[in-house]
């Protein structure tokens, strides 16, 4: 008999919200502002908020100025609908896009510290598969920054705001199960890893938005906590999660390292070149070249190199190809591009002004995530809202991106749609009652996970796990995939939940006990990753980021969003969700751009 | 093929249970290209299963994984294997967890202790500006900002605070005012009056003894010094609010 697990101590407040990054945040200060004597709690894995991943996004986001005379916000709404290869809902679509310009000058209004114009304005930029006139009008210039590292601005602007309002953050906590009471969501016990306490939080409301999943990918550009806990404590509770198997690789990730180079340097005129020096970009994408969309450009650098013109890095041992800044204007470089340059320089020796620097698609962002309608409700099985519960950022799919993100879609993404978040826990909270008492049952989940952890008598090796994961991702269920990949995954996977079970957490005590919440996350990573695969494998064509080289093309009969219970491993059962069409069922002028057109660079 | 070295890597280690603390040497074999956050993670993984350290993005933005190397303070994220045995002209290396903050377990310190210094500063702007009369951004010559751009790069990983010869019940620390100066400095805020209260207060400013040992310690290479030098120049204080000529 092991260790007894029980509940410490027990805290209510009105909105509750797991995740403290930039989407978490932006929805705290909404309520902050509309509702100030509101009690929020935020909860963040890390030391503190400010170390959320949201600070290190680099490129922008997209927003159309009503002072642009050539851009529209239509024209936003094609390339995104576009972007996600017919597979984004054109209802969250429409709001996003409409809302994205109010919500910049918010940022700008409570303190980020945009980059200039020589009017002192906000600047754009081009980025890639962003357009004017549906595709024919040229690169738009609608990515609003600061230098190359907008998510640090926003970061700090809602974390700033976030403490001006009172709100009261529990550092180095996670929600380790979501409690309900009569279907409402009632809040989640959160386990506090510096006390090594259970703690029951009652909330009239709860917001996940934990951000990011990607660790399951050996090269990935996440942090070390975004480990898909946000997922799982919806799965765990019997709820859907959406379109896992869209999973973004960005082109250039530093080679060996993971961390990006942001796509604002192909914007500025970066050029990726192969192992003969020839820019090949221009012979897959004869118009967009350097800038078509992510997914496209990866595929695009795994061909390069499957046909032999990539190059093998001699520290690494890993393949890429050039990415050329040589060219860029020196004030591109100091003034634009200066984390990006500082990154070269320390991690890889090489100096961007002078030198090629050394580049390869790795695993940046999951489009999919759990289930929301329009206003981040989250959705059950029959996909009505679970009253309380809702989710926002990265965790979510509302869906805004359907299969491909295009870049700064993203950072826009959590800004308007933190705000729309907001909003709807505004409404809920008008007639919300108070939960009295922890369900009886709380703790059943995590007590029996947590146990099963510090008792495990087997010699499962956590590092091996992790690493054969990681590794089984990478190959079989990254950016090209097979039925036979993706089988030979799924079976992998089942053996990595089995060891899994028989790795021991070291020590008996609670309190920073760095493994036994590295094997909790390594079984979200597990879980999660079956779903991709078997997503992907069900999934029997190729859209966006998703690719299964035995069906290269896409296929009407996918033109769905798939979702995905899971309330224990391997017991899935994966329906569908219908793809939102309102801009084309609408009929208005330019409809017909947002049928399921062919996407063409 | 990288450069392979024989590292020995004395590490503070800290029980929260026990309250025991004590060095641990750790003999890694490193290729020149890993980062100390990797090593760190070998050890954990091959050696060590107990050894605990901070890090999140491991690469230079979030500011986590600050920890005293051979007594300097740097993010084990940036630190490369060779750079470092280059650097300190050894194979031993002594890594000590930072001292601005109690000590959680081994590496890993209490930044929630630390941030409360930052709270102080109110890193957020305490009274708006009225809006432009277009109705959306203020305007912000390039000119201005570039003035005190550099400093709005900080991520607070409290490398100059632990760097600082000044003790912190005493000052704020550098990272927090360079906060401070930098909302003195936006046009966007309006509460100067108590801006430079907190600025120039008795944990302001005024305890900075000019060892410039921020700017020398700085991973974003932010010149610290600089900023602090500034406000003391009182140049901010004759400005009221308007930007130093």
């Amino acid at each position: 008999m092991g260790k007894q697990l029980y509940i410490d101590s027990v805290v209510k407040c009105d909105v509750l919200i797991i995740g403290a990054g930039g989407a978490g945040l932006r929805v705290a200060v909404e309520i902050c502002e509309k509702r100030p004597d509101t009690k929020v709690i935020a909860l963040t894995k890390l030391l503190s908020p400010q170390k959320s991943h949201t600070s290190t996004a680099q490129g922008g986001a997209a927003a159309v100025d009503p002072n642009d005379p050539s851009d529209k916000v239509i024209y936003h709404m094609f390339d995104t609908w576009k972007g996600s290869d017919c597979s984004g809902d054109q209802n969250v679509i429409y709001k996003v896009c409409h809302s994205a310009w109010d919500q910049i000058v918010w940022l700008e209004r409570h303190g980020m510290h945009f980059s200039r114009t020589e009017a002192g304005r906000i600047p754009k930029r081009v980025y890639g598969g962003h357009t004017l006139n549906f595709g024919k009008g040229g690169k738009a210039a609608r990515t609003c920054y600061e230098a190359d590292r907008t998510g640090k601005g926003i970061m700090d602007t809602v974390w700033g705001e976030a403490i001006k309002h009172n709100v009261r953050f529990m550092n180095m906590a996670v929600a380790a199960e979501l409690l309900f009471d009569n279907g409402r969501c009632a809040g989640a016990l959160v386990f506090q890893e510096r006390e090594g306490k259970f703690v029951g939080i009652l909330a009239k409301s709860t917001v996940i938005a934990t951000g990011g999943k990607m660790q399951m990918y050996l090269m990935n550009t996440n942090c070390r906590q975004n480990t898909g806990d946000g997922l799982t404590l919806v799965l765990e509770a019997g709820l859907p999660v959406m379109d896992l198997e869209a999973v973004q690789f960005h082109p250039t990730g530093l080679v060996g390292l993971g961390f990006l180079a942001a796509e604002a340097i192909r914007g500025y005129g970066g050029i990726l070149r192969n192992k003969e020096n020839q820019a090949f970009m221009a012979q897959y994408a004869p118009v967009a070249k350097d800038l078509a969309p992510r997914d496209f450009v990866s595929r695009c650098i795994m061909a390069e190199i499957r046909e032999g013109r990539g190059l093998v890095h001699p520290d690494y041992n890993l393949p890429f190809v050039w990415l050329d800044l040589r060219h860029l204007p020196e004030y591109i470089h100091s003034q634009k591009l200066p984390e990006v340059e500082s990154l070269m320089r320390k991690f890889l020796h090489v100096e961007p002004r002078t030198d090629l620097c050394p580049v390869a698609p790795v695993a940046h962002y999951q489009m999919g995530g759990i289930a929301t309608d329009e206003f981040g409700r989250v959705q059950g099985q029959q996909l009505s809202p679970v009253a309380g519960l809702f989710a926002c950022g990265e965790v979510a799919a509302a869906s805004l991106h359907g299969f491909n993100r295009l870049g700064t879609n993203s950072l826009v993404e959590l800004i308007t749609m933190g705000q729309v978040v907001g909003q709807s826990v505004l409404t809920y909270l008008k007639d919300a009652e108070d939960h009295d008492k922890m369900p009886p049952d709380a703790g059943k989940i995590v007590f029996s996970q947590f146990s099963d952890y510090l008792n495990a008598k087997g010699n499962g090796d956590y590092s091996s796990i992790r690493n054969k994961l990681r590794s089984v991702m990478m190959e079989n269920v990254g950016i090209f995939r097979t039925e036979n990949t993706l089988t030979q995954a799924i079976e992998s996977l089942r053996e990595f939940k089995e060891e899994a079970r028989k790795i021991p957490a070291p020590g008996t005590s609670l309190a920073m006990n760095q493994r036994l919440l590295e094997i909790w996350e390594l079984n979200h990573l597990i879980d999660i990753s079956a779903i991709i695969a078997t997503g992907a494998l069900h999934r029997k064509e190729s859209r966006g980021a998703h690719f299964r080289e035995d069906y290269p093309e896409r296929r009407d009969e996918f033109n769905h969003h798939s979702l995905v219970t899971m309330p224990e491993f391997d017991n899935m059962t994966i329906g569908k969700r219908p793809i939102d069409m309102s801009i084309f069922d609408a009929a208005e002028e330019n409809y017909e751009h947002f049928d399921f057109i062919e996407r063409k660079y | 093929m990288a450069q392979t070295f024989s590292l020995s890597l004395k590490v503070s280690r800290f029980d929260p249970d026990t309250k025991k603390s004590w060095i641990q040497t750790y003999t890694v074999e490193a290729g020149e290209v890993l980062r100390l956050v990797d090593v760190l993670r070998m050890i954990n993984e091959n050696q060590d299963s107990t050894l605990t350290w901070p890090s999140s993005c491991e690469h230079g933005m979030c500011g986590s994984c600050a920890m005293r190397v051979n007594g300097k303070p740097v993010l084990a994220c940036e630190l490369l294997v060779g750079d470092a045995v280059e650097y300190f002209k050894t194979h031993i290396f002594s890594i000590k967890p930072l001292t601005i903050a109690p000590v959680l377990r081994d590496l890993v310190v209490d930044l929630e202790t630390a941030y409360e210094r930052i709270r102080v500063i109110k890193p957020y702007i305490i009274q708006a500006a009225a809006v432009h009369p277009e109705g959306d951004e203020y305007r912000i010559p390039p000119e201005i900002l570039q003035i005190y751009e550099s400093a709005t790069r900080c991520i607070n990983c409290f490398c100059c605070a632990q760097a600082c010869i000044s003790r912190p019940a005493r000052f704020l620390g550098p990272n927090a005012m360079l906060s401070g100066i930098v909302r003195l400095m936006d046009h966007r805020e309006m509460a100067k009056d108590e801006r430079m209260d907190i600025v120039y207060g008795d944990r302001g400013v005024t305890r900075c003894h000019t060892s410039r040992a921020c700017s020398h310690v700085c991973p974003k290479e932010i010149d610290v010094a600089h900023f602090l030098a500034l406000a003391k120049e009182s140049q901010l204080i004759l400005s009221k609010g308007k930007m130093p000529e």
